[in-house]
């Protein structure tokens, strides 16, 4: 392998990595796992105590009092930021035929999609390729669809999770979920969802009805993936999306 | 410092004590001590692997949160697929997740490195342990630093922390052609680097002669 004239490097590598001195686990960490996993395997985690743990409960603790506002409360503190994402609490939009999201027509190839923005731009391999993709003027947003005959249109959008906020969502209900082992948003019914100006707050524009919608962040990059499924395919397709060399 | 509690298959070590998918399985009828034991199995390339993606002083939080996190989500876990890939990849989205409130991507980058480069540098405290000398473990570091936020990963996962193709691609989320073909282009870069940096350092060294 070696070209140059360092053919040591692999080697040095190695030896490198090997004089890294971690500590080496305490033997409180198989206790400390222990007393916080649920009863079962697979179900939800239960409360527990350090540090990193008060940030999710935090976010827990936010959800349940958007769930448990009264509607005729003001709005204005109920609201959430997960990666990019802003959620504000919401009456439910008028019952309507579920939402379908837009399509996206075809344009940009993805290894265009991808050289045109600053984040590591991901695809779905349960999909395959998408029917179509395009980045959004401003290139904060990379979007695709996908039309099928068993699930209609899926959309998924991206973008850089570091982002003030770049998506407005109003929600009745908003539920937590996992995507690989990593905390997700889940939107069963159907919710306004609009796009903010770079700077977060006021402009909103292209305001309409999403259907089920699954918010994650993988490398960070939050995307978001709506479409006729459930939480269970979602989080499956959510899963299988590697990004675009 | 050599791990040697690594049971893949195909390659059994001296434990001939029972193999992760056992384990596995003695969890999902609820044995919770067979649970305690893929902890104890796992917890040493878990803290390697947080240390070394820039987890700092919340290396030992990030790797309980992954292993909580592992559990909470087996009923998605594919029996009969590797455990450790699959928990790697939790810890690594756990230490990226403790620098999301650092900002921007390439800050979150930043402050990773950081974190690792520390860790990097440090001298073993018993001279005869070291392999490598003072200059060329400096030399290395300073040419990983040089190296774009992907390479540096790609490079650490697979010769710092010597994980297999499968277990990089699972812990850096990319596919594993993606895996070996940035490994391949970062370590051409790394020689570069090196090569440059020695020819400075030779140019140092002989003016001060001169």
């Amino acid at each position: 392998m070696a070209e140059h004239g360092y053919d040591d490097l692999e080697r040095d590598l190695a030896a490198l990595g090997r004089a890294v001195d971690v500590p080496a686990p305490g033997p409180g960490l198989a206790t400390a796992v222990l007393e916080r996993l649920s009863d079962a395997p697979g179900a939800r985690v239960s409360p527990g105590w350090p540090r990193r743990r008060l940030v999710a409960l935090a976010v827990g603790a936010v959800l349940l009092a958007l769930l448990a506002t009264p509607p005729v409360r003001a709005a204005v503190a109920d609201w959430f930021g997960f990666g990019g994402v802003r959620v504000e609490r919401g009456d439910a939009p008028a019952p309507t035929a579920d939402p379908t999201p837009p399509t996206v027509a075809p344009g940009a190839s993805l290894q265009e999609a991808a050289a045109m923005v600053a984040f590591t731009v991901a695809v779905p391999e349960e999909l395959g390729d998408p029917d179509g993709v395009e980045v959004s003027p401003d290139r904060r947003i990379v979007s695709m669809s996908w039309t099928t005959d068993e699930e209609g249109v899926l959309r998924l959008d991206q973008f850089d999770a570091s982002l003030d906020f770049s998506v407005l969502k109003t929600a009745p209900d908003v539920f937590y979920a996992a995507v690989n082992g990593t905390d997700a948003l889940w939107f069963e019914e159907p919710h306004e969802v609009a796009l903010l100006e770079p700077d977060g707050t006021t402009v909103i524009h292209s305001a309409r009805l999403a259907g089920h919608t699954l918010i994650w962040q993988e490398g960070g990059v939050t995307l978001r993936l709506e479409g006729d499924v459930e939480l269970s395919r979602a989080v499956a397709i959510a899963e299988s999306a590697v990004p675009v060399d | 410092m050599v791990y040697t509690d690594r049971t893949r298959e195909g390659h059994p070590t001296l434990d001939t004590g029972p193999d992760d998918a056992d384990l596995l399985a003695r969890v999902r009828g609820g044995d919770r001590d067979a649970y305690a034991e893929l902890v104890h199995r796992h917890a040493p390339v878990a803290l390697r692997t947080a240390a070394l993606l820039g987890a700092g002083g919340d290396t030992e939080d990030v790797v309980q949160e992954a292993f909580v996190k592992a559990y909470a989500s087996l009923d998605r876990f594919r029996p009969g697929a590797p455990f450790r890939p699959w928990l790697l990849k939790i810890v690594a989205n756990e230490t990226r997740n403790l620098h999301r409130a650092a900002g921007r991507r390439a800050a979150r980058e930043q402050r990773s490195w950081a974190l690792a480069e520390r860790l990097l540098l440090a001298r073993a405290d018993d001279p005869a342990e070291a392999t490598l000398s003072q200059e060329r473990q400096e030399a290395l570091v300073r040419g990983l630093a040089r190296l774009s936020p992907p390479h540096r990963q790609v490079v650490t996962c697979r010769y710092l922390l010597d994980l297999d193709e499968a277990e990089s691609a699972a812990v850096l989320g990319w596919p594993r052609g993606t895996v070996k073909s940035r490994l391949h282009r970062a370590l051409a870069r790394l020689r570069d680097v090196l090569d440059a940096d020695a020819g400075r350092v030779q140019a140092r060294e002989a003016a001060h002669d001169g």
